[in-house]
């Protein structure tokens, strides 16, 4: 039933379901229907479990919409409200148009993540079937570690949705090759088109108005390409194109924009004038006037690419500002003529007459007149460090009990009797030992004697078939992954983690009786004199004990 | 006729006019002055270095390698990446053998977006076998400052507080494309106290150097090869602990080797848990092995830590190896050769001292030449003669 407080956003009467009569309601997450004369809603779908939807064609006598499900089911509803049926049908699907893609993306996301973790890691896939669909544990544990990411990586870049920068130089960058022809290819990407759309609004705008309706993608782009908009004699002779619209505004833009000025004191832009000299010298002393008519070809052409160069500029700071009020960008030293828009942040510290807002006189002056590579190197403070016994450092620790121990003098003392010892030796073959004895003893000390066997390798590896070694490893993983569970619980502190541990208690206890018990089973059934699950059954002991214990000192604190 | 006027100037300026020293030789070339100057930077830093501070030598270290159009360039060979991966892999090395308890993570940068190779870890292997592959990779774009720090600092702001934090960057391009303002990133990476050292192979660039000087790192650009390598290894000995850091106890444990053979009563075949994912390289099932002490899983290497537990299982020579950082060898005592009576013997190296200097250690008196007192000091940290003179009766 419809909870109250529930928002409705759209109520269509009429509307057949099953060949009965009932009433469609568009929620704030779900659509639902109920039949006419009952307050129940027999038909209830989330937005989020919908993956699409149909609508019949416009021909057909009967005025449909079907829903279909992610789990494959579908729903009909029958718009026979004979005045208004397509208006109706018209508007239940504009509005699930806008709601649907917004829970789509969420739960899509998370099971095209799951799936593709699973499909990539055949050794996560195995931990799953071995914990999941046995049902030691439930999917949500399983998955509460996986998707949160094991390394700590925020869940919003996983997807490599990163926020990118729009390159200075994106236009010439598309770098067109000739097609042999005489026409040229625009090589675009998805990169480019979005540095257009973000620099340029305008040119957004032209494009959703007039894609798909109008002009293929491919013709827009061709058209925008030719346009004198693009090229940089912009000479707006009210030709018919779509972007002279643009071009109109991008001046106004620009006018506004060199008004509002540059927040830097020792900037003033509209005093900033192109003054040329004469070639040569500079010998000219006419001082050429600013008003349009007197420029030569020469110089209104420069005057265009100029203002282009700027304009463009503008626009990408203006672009990148989008996220953060104030910017501060370095564009690439291509461009000759550009304005620097210094508006900065703010931090009274730095001496960086970047850090502030606005840029502070006093700073910009002594950045001026200083130079930080003739002044002495400061570099930041260090701790100094405090060892209270720091001979302790160059040997182990010493034992607390009273124990019989030798000083170095004494080792020094024992050594010099050795050598004494050595150096005066006689031999005394009356009293060695018999040649049987003292062969033995060197087959014992040799390799592969009795004594010498920690040393070599084993060959277990062979001793023991693959398929049992391969199962073994199954067993090692997701008992891994359950003894990892059990000891985040450690140190106990919430009641949460109380209740976690006790059910992964329950989950190991669970786990050793289905899996490791069987899997113990089997291999004795096949002669197998090792002993291949004591290392396992260790782990899980001390992490039985491990609980007791925490167990004892709790039932201790209570009592 | 000259030095009067000179005196006369130095003692009022009180500075060094350091393009005075510049000479040139008879074919016009700097390059033995520029040595020259390598040399005593070299050498200031053995001297300052010898005080006792505290270090942060638990570090957690991002390398940002840009990978962008500039790193095609073959003016190092055979091109700029390819060196760098090269040269990286030995620092990796170097980085583990002299702080065995850090952890270093890569992310590589192009096409104005910033993506992570590796991500932290203690295990020298995967790295090496990661900069291996991505000799491969196409560079194209425009680096993106501003991404890789924000995906080093997501990384980084959870570690805890005692350990040092650290990002160095490979930049050789001059330019960087980002989506927002970098200045406020610098502020971010001030107050989680994140310090970002730069080693640029192109040329100076001014974000480069506010970013190092607000954070604390530093900023070289490269001559060539052999000082990009010196440049790395700079960045190998653990850096002094700023004041803010905290200090606080860690636990570790200290797992026995255990030795096991097949005919022992309960020998127990086991698998170390580092190797059940992967499959391919080290052995299989295997006898002995490290255990660690809070849950009994197995490893073959130290140091490691317990993908069960999370323990840091670590030996006691891995601790030890980083004390050559808290008590460094004294610097030795420089002297010109003519001072120097007797053969003319290196006494580490048994050579001809040729150079105009020798280095004479302050306790035993031993020595050295050169290249012998840069060795002492960077990878033995001990000296040979004091050593020996220990051992004998």
């Amino acid at each position: 039933m419809a909870s109250l407080s529930e928002e409705v956003l759209l109520v269509l009467k009429k509307v057949r379901q099953r060949k009965q009569d009932g009433t469609l309601y568009l929620m704030a997450e779900r659509i639902a229907w109920g039949p006419e004369g009952k307050d129940r809603f027999t038909v209830s779908h989330l937005y989020a479990d919908i993956r699409c939807q149909k609508i019949s064609p416009d021909g057909k006598a009967k005025v449909q919409l079907q829903l279909v499900l992610h789990t494959g089911e579908s729903t009909t509803f029958h718009f026979s409200n004979e005045s208004s049926a397509i208006k109706d049908r018209d508007a239940a699907k504009e509005l699930l148009q806008q709601l649907l893609p917004k829970f789509k993306k969420k739960a899509n996301k998370e099971l095209e993540e799951k799936n593709r973790m699973l499909q990539e890691d055949p050794v996560l896939f195995q931990l799953y079937k071995d914990l999941v669909v046995s049902q030691v544990i439930s999917a949500e544990e399983f998955w509460a570690n996986k998707l949160g990411g094991v390394n700590n990586t925020d869940p919003a870049l996983f997807n490599n949705k990163q926020e990118v920068g729009i390159s200075g130089a994106f236009l010439a960058d598309i770098r067109p090759q000739t097609d042999g022809c005489n026409g040229l290819r625009y090589n675009l990407t998805a990169d480019i088109i979005e540095s257009v759309f973000r620099t340029y609004p305008a040119v957004k705008e032209k494009y959703s108005e007039n894609v798909p309706h109008n002009l293929t993608e491919k013709e827009f782009w061709t058209c925008f390409f030719q346009s004198h908009y693009f090229h940089r004699d912009r000479i707006n002779t009210g030709t018919q194109d779509i972007f002279s619209e643009c071009a109109k505004q991008d001046e106004k833009g620009l006018k506004s924009m060199v008004i509002q000025g540059v927040k830097n004191p020792f900037v003033d832009l509209l005093t900033l004038d192109d003054k040329t000299l004469d070639e040569g010298y500079g010998v000219s002393t006419t001082l050429p006037s600013t008003s349009n008519a007197n420029r030569t070809v020469k110089e209104s052409s420069n005057y265009a690419i100029i203002k282009r160069f700027n304009h463009h500029s503008a626009m990408v700071l203006a672009a990148g500002s989008h996220f953060w009020t104030p910017l501060c960008i370095t564009l690439p030293a291509q461009f000759f003529f550009y304005i620097f828009f210094e508006t900065s942040s703010t931090d009274g510290n730095s001496r960086d007459s970047d850090f502030f807002q606005p840029p502070v006189k006093k700073v910009k002056l002594q950045e001026a007149i200083e130079y930080d590579d003739l002044q002495r190197v400061n570099r930041p403070k260090t701790v100094p460090l405090n060892l209270k016994k720091s001979d302790r450092y160059a040997h182990g620790p010493v034992p607390l009990q009273s124990q019989q121990y030798t000083t170095s003098q004494e080792i020094i003392n024992s050594v010099n009797y050795i050598r004494h010892e050595m150096a005066n030796y006689k031999p005394n073959l009356t009293q060695v030992l018999s040649s049987t004895v003292a062969s033995s003893a060197i087959a014992a000390l040799s390799p592969g004697g009795v004594l010498m066997q920690t040393g070599a390798q084993q060959a277990i590896n062979q001793m023991i078939p693959t398929e049992v070694q391969g199962e073994l490893k199954h067993l090692y993983v997701a008992a891994g992954e359950l003894l990892r569970h059990f000891w985040s619980c450690f140190p106990v502190n919430t009641p949460f983690l109380e209740e976690k541990v006790m059910k992964m208690k329950s989950n190991l206890e669970r786990f050793q009786m289905t899996k490791l018990r069987p899997f113990q089973e089997k291999i004795q059934r096949q002669y197998l004199s090792t002993n291949l699950t004591g290392h396992l059954e260790e782990m899980f002991q001390t992490a039985y004990n491990k609980f007791h214990a925490w167990q004892t000192r709790r039932m201790m604190r209570k009592t | 006729m000259d030095e009067e006027p000179e005196r006369a100037k130095r003692w009022e300026g009180g500075y060094e006019r350091t393009w005075e020293v510049l000479k040139e030789d008879e074919s016009g070339s700097l390059k033995a002055t520029v040595e020259e100057i390598l040399f005593q930077s070299k050498r200031k830093r053995v001297i300052e270095s010898h005080e006792q501070v505290r270090l942060g030598m638990m570090r957690h270290l991002y390398l940002v390698i840009d990978c962008s159009r500039s790193m095609e360039d073959q003016d190092l060979k055979p091109n700029r990446l390819t060196s760098s991966l090269k040269l990286m892999e030995a620092f990796v090395d170097e980085y583990f053998d002299q702080n065995p308890i850090s952890q270093v993570g890569i992310i590589t940068t192009k096409n104005k977006r910033a993506e992570k190779l590796t991500d932290l870890t203690g295990n020298p292997k995967k790295h090496t076998a990661a900069l291996k592959k991505a000799v491969d990779t196409v560079c194209a774009g425009e680096p993106s400052l501003y991404n890789s720090l924000s995906l080093a600092i997501q990384s980084l702001k959870h570690m805890p507080g005692h350990t040092s934090r650290e990002i160095l960057i490979v930049l050789s391009s001059l330019t960087t494309c980002d989506p927002g303002n970098i200045y406020e990133l610098i502020k971010t990476l001030k107050s989680l106290k994140v310090r970002v050292s730069v080693i640029g192979l192109s040329a100076e660039v001014r974000v480069c150097t506010v970013l190092t000087r607000e954070t604390g790192g530093f900023y070289h650009v490269i001559l060539d090869e052999s000082h990009f390598k010196e440049l790395l290894m700079m960045h190998v000995k653990p850096p002094p602990a700023s004041s803010s850091s905290e200090c606080s106890l860690i636990r570790m444990g200290f797992p026995q080797h255990v030795l096991a053979a097949l005919t022992d009563q309960d020998a127990k075949p086991s698998f170390s848990m580092s190797h059940l994912e992967g499959g391919s390289g080290g052995p299989g099932l295997s006898l002995g092995g490290y255990f660690c002490p809070q849950c009994h899983a197995k490893y073959t290497e130290l140091p490691v830590e317990c993908k069960v537990c999370g323990l840091t299982l670590v030996s006691a020579p891995h601790l030890a190896r980083s004390f050559h950082h808290l008590f460094p060898l004294q610097a030795f005592v420089e002297s010109p050769m003519q001072e120097l009576q007797g053969d003319r013997f290196c006494q580490a190296c048994e050579g001809e001292l040729k150079d105009k200097r020798i280095f004479t250690c302050p306790s035993c008196h031993g020595v050295f030449c050169t290249e012998c007192d840069l060795f002492i000091h960077d990878s033995l940290h001990c000296c040979p003669c004091c050593i020996h003179s220990h051992i004998g009766p």
